[in-house]
């Protein structure tokens, strides 16, 4: 397409000052030219320009600027990078303060949780369904409503939000004071040789709050293959929605194997583990997709260390709250509302007797056995998708609907919290658990889909089905893969 | 595409207190059109004000200094590079603020490069705000001198003036000011320090009471000097008035594609703004620097 | 409890799916079996024009042995499928054996345009090994339709030249710049690497692990009937001749300054120590090297150690006021000078 030079809008009077040359100019000719010209160029003009333009901003600095004579003789800055980079204080300091973090955010978030708990489910939830009575709304709608879409929506709020309203402040603090770029740098050499960017450190902590938010927190690498590695593997970071499950299997069944003084210390090694479990198949699969399906994607690296500055403590706490915590909590409910529905209806639609669920349970046992699992855990993973604060809720709902355990839980597809550990180990041993069920439940809580929330948000990051298809099926099927070798090993030698 | 919104804006500027006809003082100068195709509706605003700046340089502090909490966060449109919005009002005159990514230059080599570049650009801020990190200013001049071959229309906000202190550097403003060729206004953002001022300048920017005049890089690698001289005579020729010849040139020969689309579509043609006083001010700039 | 194994309806449905993706329209074996059949014959055409192509442009006399060579065929096959072009008006015998029509050419830059276009998209916009480029190409080009590699190089900017430094055809054809051999320069003679020739791929794959590349500044310093002593970009090398002819090189007036004695590569900087900037290594390109620039480490920028990691690798440096962390191999690639 040509341009008019006559349309172009200028007034007589400012035409510019060079003659019209003969042969019409437009974009066609332009573009030619253009064309013409740089075949003839021996230089590089990108790079001549940035030189020119550094020389000149060089130059300009320095006419304004007037430095100190002398250098500080004491620079803040740089004996804290000494230490918080150096060869044996480098590591302590940030195991020190990454465990500070979870720690606070794991045993801080019980308080908040119960409160919200107790107001959402205990209070407000009797509340709705006395209300539904009064009306006298039928059982299904009152069902679906109530015990489905509200409890789960809920349930979801009360695990998810404490956690979050502690965690990412924190992090959001230590990112603006400067500290998590060092953090990154330490840890690069470790991420190179898996093929990834030492920045996937700070979203793989990220994803130890939110694997949603973890994915998101993967924008400040700006190297496209480090990128998708940091997307794919951020599942791999134990989210804020595992440790509680971690934590209540482990407690009841590994801490069960010893001596009560013991059984703390136990079973939170186990936790910690898996965790870093986690940790390990975060690299191993970053190092496999990096010479492999990645292999053609962009690879670069680069890494700015800011000056320490301290942090606006409450304009951070505003912003993460906001940014991040209601963000993710938002994105979660929304997936959680019609999750607490299909739980409902599947537990109470029945056909031929059985409940769906039931069928369905019935149908997937063998397959679980097969991995060392049950069908109630399979059915509880795929309908408890949004979420995997729900999955034991709806776990614990199943097992008193399968294994006809009277006098526990709320009904048939109501989620419940059997109020203590003793309580809920009695549940399981009714559903048939053993210790390696629980095993097993702890590898595949590990390795399996990311939630609905964090699948989605993989696709609005990468904008690729094929990319968000790996990242939700790879760690499933390696899921399968371990809990079946294990469970066949377990039965080998057990 | 382009050529769908390619009458739009003229007149949309014009109804909001912009109008095309030449002479006017204080009317806004930003591509309504372009703006909205990238996310920025300007309807109930009178100026749109971009905030440019390398990363680490206080940015997201000067911006929320500005807006408070009349801000919104989300994403430009069909990229997952984060944005914000905010705005303020100063002297009766509501300002849009938008916030782009920090970017340590304007060459498009990377998506938020040319997110940031594209606004300026394309969407003809009226104001645009370069933070600058004082203490480090040799590289944040970079990115000054870069928006400055694209836009006239500058503010420069020598921001961390505080912590320029406290490493016992001494910056004179006034001299860059004058180097530079547009407003320079130091702060510390953080303290609050100088924000009054920098709200006059860009005030005074966006209606036209100052009229920058920048520095532009008179040192063309020599190698290209021929090819730039005829380049920017025809690009002169196909689009009278074109504010940033130059820069299109350079862009042109560095084989920019989105430079070459806008060349082809007449995309550029728009950057000659519906108000010929950006032409104008530039003829009488290219005449001082003849003369 | 009967498992579903035991259930044939389960072994029916696993079959049905065995099979769907067996003979999926388009994407399964079978269909892949089939369109590569009919490929093949275009794929041997455009790749023996190719061959005489670039024989011709190099005056090397085109045989049928040398195009049976390139396509790997015997030599009757051969015969037949040259009988083939000719029958397609894309060959015919002239004064100095086989010589493309106007329309071979036409269709053999068009395969060479879009084989040097993919290796600039690879070498520019993806991560993959200098060693997988002309293999991946060499499918590619096949694949391209001319509207396709078109878009490609208005996406790369419309490079003039590939990695290996071989003159990126137009439309309407290229001249290659005048080069020689390394083997034939003379010593002392400062020259600038503009291509390396890409096959054999094992002499390729030599080459890179040199650490030579096109752009590169190098001085033969002496020659022998073992080895070509040479420095390049601060390290002092040898290279058996057979190798080096498979460098071609252009004298350089001015160097540009792209110091060959006395710089040093950014890693051989301690703590503490300061240094300029003399160059980025040609080695370093795409986004990489624009990466590096936008950090304002070019020519002439001070640079300085700050301060290693636990590892040692990366280390921070201090550029323009700002601490800037690079890995040992990108370090690697920038020239310094002490200071």
């Amino acid at each position: 397409m040509t341009v008019d030079v006559s349309s172009a809008g200028m007034p007589s009077g400012l035409s510019p000052r060079q003659p019209q040359p003969n042969p019409p100019v437009n974009a066609d000719s332009i573009l030619a030219s253009v064309d013409a010209f740089r075949r003839e160029m021996t230089t590089d003009i990108h790079e001549e320009w940035v030189e020119a333009i550094y020389g000149e901003a060089s130059r300009l600095a320095e006419r304004s600027v007037t430095r100190p004579d002398q250098k500080a003789r004491f620079d803040l800055d740089r004996t804290i990078d000494r230490a918080v980079t150096s060869r044996w204080l480098g590591f302590p300091i940030m195991l020190i303060l990454f465990t500070f973090i979870l720690w606070l955010t794991i045993s801080g978030a019980n308080v908040p949780s119960q409160m919200i708990a107790n107001v959402l489910l205990g209070m407000v939830h009797p509340w709705l369904k006395g209300v539904a009575a009064a009306i006298s709304m039928p059982w299904w709608l009152d069902g679906l409503l109530i015990d489905g879409v509200y409890l789960a929506t809920a349930w979801v709020v009360s695990v998810m939000l404490p956690p979050m309203a502690i965690f990412f402040p924190l992090f959001t603090l230590l990112e603006d004071l400067g500290y998590l770029p060092r953090v990154a740098f330490n840890l690069d050499a470790i991420f190179r040789k898996a093929g990834a960017h030492g920045k996937q450190s700070m979203s793989m902590m990220m994803g130890f709050g939110c694997n949603a938010a973890g994915v998101i927190a993967t924008r400040i690498i700006d190297s496209p293959r480090e990128r998708l590695i940091a997307i794919i593997t951020n599942n791999f970071a134990l989210c804020n929605g595992r440790w509680p499950t971690q934590i209540l299997i482990a407690t009841i069944f590994v801490g069960g194997l010893v001596p009560a003084q013991l059984a703390g210390l136990i079973s939170a090694s186990a936790v910690v583990g898996i965790a870093l479990l986690g940790v390990l198949l975060t690299f191993v699969v970053s190092w496999a997709l990096s010479r492999t399906v990645l292999k053609g994607e962009v690879s670069t690296f680069s890494l700015e260390l800011p000056p320490y500055r301290p942090p606006r403590v409450l304009q951070t706490i505003y912003t993460s709250l906001i940014d991040r915590t209601i963000y993710v909590l938002w994105r979660a409910i929304v997936f959680a509302a019609p999750a607490g529905a299909v739980i409902w209806l599947v537990a109470n639609i029945h056909i031929g007797g059985p409940s769906i669920a039931e069928w369905m349970i019935q149908w997937m046992n063998p397959f679980g056995l097969l991995l060392g699992l049950n069908g109630v855990i399979l059915l509880a993973y795929i309908v408890a998708i949004p979420a995997n604060e729900i999955v034991i809720p709806t776990i614990l709902m199943l097992t008193v609907l399968t294994a006809g355990v009277s006098g526990a839980g709320e009904g048939a597809g109501v989620m419940f919290d059997p109020g203590s550990t003793n309580a809920t180990a009695a549940l399981f041993t009714a559903g048939g658990w053993t210790l390696l069920t629980a095993v097993n439940l702890m590898l595949f809580s590990l390795m399996h889909n990311p939630c609905s929330t964090t699948i989605y948000t993989i696709y609005k990051e990468t904008g690729s089905v094929k990319w968000t298809a790996l990242a939700s099926l790879m760690p499933v099927a390696m899921g399968f893969v371990v809990t079946f070798t294990v469970a066949q090993v377990w039965r080998l030698f057990a | 595409m382009a050529d769908k919104v390619q009458i739009e804006p003229i007149p949309l500027t014009s109804t909001q207190g912009g109008h095309a006809a030449a002479g006017c003082d204080g009317c806004a100068v930003h591509n309504a059109g372009a703006l909205l195709k990238l996310g920025v509706d300007m309807q109930n605003w009178d100026y749109v004000v971009a905030l440019a700046g390398n990363p680490n340089t206080g940015k997201s502090t000067v911006f929320n200094a500005l807006t408070g909490l009349r801000q919104h966060t989300g994403n430009w449109p069909g990229k997952t590079v984060a944005r914000a919005e905010g705005g303020f009002v100063y002297s009766d005159k509501r300002y849009k603020l938008v916030d782009l990514p920090g970017t340590y230059s304007l060459l498009a080599t990377s998506l938020d490069e040319e997110i940031a570049r594209d606004f300026i650009l394309f969407g003809q801020p009226d104001v645009t705000i370069i933070v600058v990190d004082a203490t480090r200013l040799e590289r944040n001049l970079n990115l000054v001198l870069q928006t400055l071959e694209i836009t006239d229309r500058a503010v420069v906000c020598l921001n961390l003036m505080d912590e320029a202190r406290r490493h016992k550097l001494t910056i004179d403003d006034r001299r860059l000011a004058r180097d530079l060729g547009v407003p320079v206004v130091p702060t510390a953002a953080r303290q609050g320090e100088g924000l009054q001022d920098l709200l006059q300048a860009v005030h005074e920017v966006a209606t036209g009471q100052v009229i920058g005049k920048p520095y532009r890089m008179q040192k063309e690698p020599k190698a290209i000097k021929g090819a730039l001289d005829r380049l920017v005579a025809q690009l002169t020729t196909a689009f009278p008035g074109l504010p940033n010849a130059r820069w299109v040139a350079l862009r042109l020969l560095d084989g920019d594609e989105s430079i070459v689309q806008a060349v082809r579509s007449g995309e550029l043609g728009q950057l000659i703004s519906g108000t010929p006083d950006v032409a104008q001010r530039q003829l009488t700039h290219q005449m001082e620097v003849v003369l | 409890m009967e498992s579903i194994f035991s259930q044939p309806l389960f072994w029916v449905f696993v079959f049905a799916l065995l099979f769907a993706a067996a003979f999926w329209p388009g994407r399964g074996p079978f269909w892949r079996r089939l369109q590569k059949n009919q490929r093949q014959q275009r794929v041997l055409i455009e790749d023996g024009l190719k061959h005489v192509y670039t024989f011709r442009q190099r005056e090397i006399p085109v045989t049928v042995e040398s195009l049976a060579g390139a396509v790997e065929l015997n030599r009757s096959q051969a015969s037949e499928l040259i009988a083939e072009m000719e029958e397609s008006a894309l060959l015919h015998y002239g004064e100095s054996g086989l010589e493309l029509t106007p329309k071979g050419e036409a269709l053999a830059l068009h395969v060479v345009r879009a084989h040097r276009l993919w290796e600039t998209h690879l070498a520019d916009t993806t991560g993959l090994a200098p060693t997988d480029w002309h293999s991946q190409a060499d499918r590619k080009e096949h694949s391209l339709s001319p509207a396709e590699v078109d878009a490609l190089a208005a996406s790369l900017g419309h490079p003039v030249f590939d990695p290996h430094g071989d003159p990126i055809p137009t439309e309407k054809g290229v001249d290659a710049p005048p080069s020689f051999a390394l083997t034939e320069a003379k010593p002392n003679q400062t020259l600038r690497i503009v291509h390396l020739e890409d096959e054999p791929p094992v002499v390729f794959a030599q080459l890179v692990a040199e650490g030579l590349h096109p752009g590169m500044a190098i001085q033969l310093i002496e020659k022998t009937d073992q080895f070509l002593h040479f420095v390049g970009e601060g390290e002092e090398r040898r290279l058996a001749p057979q190798l080096a002819a498979n460098v071609s090189v252009r004298p350089v007036r001015n160097h540009n300054g792209v110091m060959l004695g006395g710089a040093q590569p950014l890693n051989s900087l301690r703590v503490g120590e300061e240094a300029k900037v003399v160059a980025v290594s040609r080695a370093c390109r795409g986004p990489e090297r624009r990466r590096l620039m936008d950090l304002g480490i070019l020519p002439g920028a001070a640079i300085e150690v700050a301060m290693p990691s636990p590892m040692n690798d990366p280390v921070a440096y201090r550029v323009r006021d700002t601490l800037i962390a690079l890995r040992n191999d990108q370090a690697q690639m920038i020239l310094i000078e002490r200071t």
